[in-house]
């Protein structure tokens, strides 16, 4: 009996248009954002947007103080995170390879999929009233609170694509330097390390991306005050949680305008980091990425 | 004399499979020693017992004993722990069957490994990486490139280089995984004159896949099928072309 | 001195790795102990007879069961946008497109998995205005969008461990079908699709877990604190997630913070049971196309 097949041009178009869908996304993204942001272009209603002071009884519609929250924060989140993140992969790729680099590698996937929710929630608990005593002054929701919840959520991300690329790099590197007297750790420094450098920045910034888009976090812990973030104890508002709190309870027009400037600010920003990726280290999208996305590796929530 | 390498009774298995086993082999100092065997029959794997490289790999057991007697300096077996891992491969020096350079520049492939292993800085570095490029002879073809990347050397460049970057080290013993597998005719020659006149410094056991080269190297060629020494020969079982055909016929 | 500063950074690593673990269990023994005892049919059903609950013949008000519900019913849509549309995807971009089209079109898909989650929902509510702008001036957030923004967020997964999985296969293996007199779809279907269906699988669920566990999409695509079950799929809908970010800021009395405690661990063991199969699953795919190379 014959068996009638679906014509192979039919099967290759359709398949095409699936892979069309991502890019008409991003792009209609991209110029819904930017149509509900042209309002802005006639009058003041740039400069207005782009102040310091966001006082919606005032008319301020400012929201210069949230890109310094969401730069603040994710600067200091990367760089918390970013050092132990490196150490934990020179642990588990030359230092100790038993049971215990097993363990800490199993609980650094199963980290990437505990719920953010869970960290901001723990946080509020375990983490503000330390801060608060410590700051005497103040809620403890603050700038610190939030990177140094944020810094253990973007952890793992970080530590599993540097991890990813360090396996990648060729074995007899470390055979080589091994047979020159290295010990592990001296492996890691001068040889290994250097050799990577590239995936390794490339890790560092996807950390940032995933640190600056982040809501939830900010939104549980930072106080969300719209204030510019002077100390490490200060409450302020970041761009993400600016655009949950503001389409959540305002509707004045101006105030969502500031939100559709906010929003395209922060894709800009990510894209921007994107760019710098691929531009630091292209074989980061198409193999180191593979393994660690599938640990959500760009989620930013 | 006395040997500087005493191999006893060893056996190294992968996941529980006997690669090697039952070896028992010295090495003298002043002399070149050259391994032979079909491919697979362990002679990378004996190589590697010798600076405990193996360990590297996953499920890799060794037993048996390896002594090293280093002048005035070391005396032991290096898998009783007697001494240091980094100290012990800084000793025994070895170069890969394929170049293995490190993603740096030329200059860096040397220095940084007397930086980090033997502390060495200023011109004393300087002086004795131009020494080891001058000894392979690659100081000429590299002299005006040496901030350029390894990788951009050719095959047999990367070779040398490689055995340039042992020899900074100096080592009192030198494993070579067929050194010459990815020269042409003339570069090899070259590393073989250099292997003769090393010869008198070091203790050397090095790989070969080819029974002329062999014959103008080897002072003692042993060799090794399906992990076991099967037979060893000396110069005089070399003399003759012939024979010596004949005797590696019969082993392989 | 290099010595001095090599055993310093060695006590450092050690120190993260260590750090790091008891952060993890310190976080999980937190949650399990002030949350354990709440898991009871109560949480879920509050003062309501269970099997009317889950039939929907009563509504529950005290419980989480229509938060339960809204997470599973949006992870439902979402999924059954997004997987046809991912799967396909990454077989077009691992099976059909030139290097050219691979490297361009993965770039859109980049694009889109760095898209912040909030811009996704940013998007999904200016859609809603668009809509009330033009056709429909009564249109609102709801499930349904929902689920098409979180679809997009989920895209990305599915479409780069599908390409990943079939990408992954031996050229060895690649070769039996066109050997054999496959077409290339047939040798897809038959061949190459069989053997990358765990991994594919793993993405999956790596997908729905991600789905379940957002937030930032569903604060601004419909999601409410009390709602009920949903009636139909334009209807405003409760879930789990931001029912934990709702307890957090908003509790007001030390029984519903307990909910709070409870309610993050059932999602927290929701995503980890997804998480584990996902890891098994992916675990055995990758040992059976691992290629190590030795010197
Ligand atoms: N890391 C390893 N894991 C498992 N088996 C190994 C490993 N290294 C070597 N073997 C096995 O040990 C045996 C000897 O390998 P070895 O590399 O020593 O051979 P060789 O004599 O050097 O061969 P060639 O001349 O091809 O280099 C081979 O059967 C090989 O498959
Ligand atoms: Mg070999």
């Amino acid at each position: 009996m014959l068996k009638i097949n679906p014509p192979e041009k039919w099967i290759e178009t359709g398949l095409f248009m699936a892979a069309v869908v991502s890019a008409v996304a991003i792009v209609s993204i991209l110029l819904l954002l930017i149509y509900f942001c042209l309002p802005l272009f006639s009058g003041n209603g740039l400069s207005r947007v782009f102040s310091w002071r966001w006082q919606p009884i005032d008319g301020q519609f400012g929201i210069l103080p949230m890109c310094a929250g969401s730069l603040a924060l994710s600067i200091l989140a990367l760089g918390i995170a970013f050092p132990p993140a490196i150490g934990i992969c020179t642990l588990v790729h030359v230092l100790s390879r038993g049971v215990f680099a097993r363990i800490v590698l199993i609980l650094t996937h199963f980290m990437t999929g505990i719920p953010t929710v869970i960290y901001g929630f723990v946080s509020v608990f375990v983490l503000v009233p330390r801060i608060r005593s410590l700051s005497e002054a103040g809620t403890g929701f603050s700038l610190l609170t939030a990177a140094i919840t944020l810094a253990i959520l973007i952890l793992p991300t970080i530590v599993l694509v540097c991890y990813t690329r360090l396996e990648q790099l060729d074995p007899v590197l470390r055979l080589a330097s091994a047979a020159m007297g290295f010990t592990p750790i001296q492996q890691m420094r001068h040889v290994l390390m250097p050799a990577a450098t590239k995936g390794v920045a490339a890790a560092a910034i996807l950390g940032l991306g995933r640190a600056m888009g982040d809501t939830l976090i900010s939104l549980m812990l930072a106080g969300n005050a719209a204030q510019f973030p002077g100390s490490l104890f200060t409450s302020f508002r970041s761009l993400t949680a600016h655009i949950g709190l503001v389409v959540a309870t305002d509707s004045q027009s101006l105030a969502y305008q500031s939100v559709f400037a906010a929003g395209l600010v922060l894709f800009l920003l990510v894209a921007a980091l994107n760019l710098i990726i691929r531009k630091t280290d292209n074989r980061i999208t198409a193999n180191a990425f593979l393994r660690v996305q599938e640990t959500r590796h760009e989620q930013n929530f | 004399m006395e040997p500087a390498v005493v191999i006893s009774n060893l056996e190294v298995l992968f996941f529980g499979k006997a690669v090697l086993k039952d070896i028992h082999l010295s090495l003298w100092p002043g002399r070149i020693t050259v391994l032979v065997g079909p491919s697979g029959s362990g002679k990378s794997t004996l190589l590697r017992a010798i600076n405990r490289l193996n360990e590297f790999f996953p499920d890799c057991q060794t037993r048996g004993s390896v002594s090293l007697h280093l002048q005035n300096q070391y005396h032991g077996d290096i898998y009783q722990n007697t001494i240091p891992l980094s100290d012990l491969r800084r000793r025994v020096g070895m170069v890969f069957q394929t170049p293995a350079v490190l993603p740096f520049s030329i200059e860096k492939n040397i220095t940084m490994p007397l930086q980090v292993t033997v502390g060495l800085t200023g011109s004393a570095l300087t002086e004795r990486m131009t020494r080891a490029l001058q000894e392979v002879a690659l100081w000429d073809e590299v002299k005006d490139r040496l901030k350029s990347s390894a990788n951009t050397l050719s095959g047999g460049q990367q070779q040398r280089l490689c055995l340039a970057r042992v020899l900074a080290l100096e080592p009192q013993i030198l494993l070579l995984d067929e050194p010459t597998a990815s020269l042409d005719y003339k570069s090899a020659a070259r590393i073989e004159s250099l292997l003769l006149n090393l010869k008198e410094r070091y203790t050397i056991l090095a790989i070969s896949h080819s029974l002329s080269q062999t014959r103008r190297i080897a002072d003692r060629v042993c060799v090794l099928r399906q992990g076991q020494l099967i037979q060893e020969m000396d110069r005089n079982d070399m003399a003759d072309i012939r024979t010596f055909q004949g005797l590696m016929e019969a082993a392989f | 001195m290099n010595r001095i500063s090599d055993r310093i950074l060695v006590g450092l690593t050690w120190l993260s790795g260590i750090g790091m673990c008891m952060v993890v269990t310190g976080l999980l023994l937190f949650l399990i102990f002030h949350g354990i005892r709440q898991i009871t049919p109560a949480l879920f059903f509050g003062d309501t007879p269970w099997l009317k609950a889950i039939t929907g013949q009563s509504p529950v008000f005290d419980g989480i069961w229509p938060a339960v519900t809204g997470t599973v019913l949006l992870v439902f849509l979402s999924s059954a946008i997004a997987v046809p549309v991912g799967v396909a995807s990454g077989i077009y971009l691992a099976a059909y497109a030139s290097s050219r089209q691979r490297a361009f079109w993965g770039s859109m898909v980049d694009l889109l998995s760095g898209t912040p989650s909030i811009v996704m929902g940013l998007f999904g509510f200016t859609m809603i205005l668009f809509l009330r702008k033009t056709v429909n001036p009564t249109a609102q957030t709801g499930l349904f969008l929902a689920a098409v923004c979180i679809a997009l967020l989920i895209l990305p997964y599915l479409i780069r461990t599908s390409q990943a999985a079939i990408a992954g296969i031996s050229t060895h293996l690649r070769l039996i079908g066109p050997a054999a007199g496959f077409s290339k779809w047939q040798n897809i279907r038959h061949v190459l699709l069989p053997l990358a269906s765990r991994g594919i699988l793993s993405g999956i669920i790596l997908a729905v877990g991600r789905a379940s566990e957002d937030t930032a999409v569903i604060l601004l695509t419909g999601v409410v604190a009390q709602t009920g079950i949903p009636r139909n799929i334009w209807d405003k809908f409760e879930a789990l997630p931001f029912r934990i970010y709702y307890l957090a800021a908003e509790h007001r009395n030390a029984t519903e913070l307990e909910q709070g405690f409870a309610v993050a661990l059932v999602l927290l063991f929701l995503t980890g049971f997804l998480f584990a199969i996902a890891f098994l699953l992916n675990r055995y795919a990758e040992n059976r196309w691992r290629i190590r190379r030795y010197q």
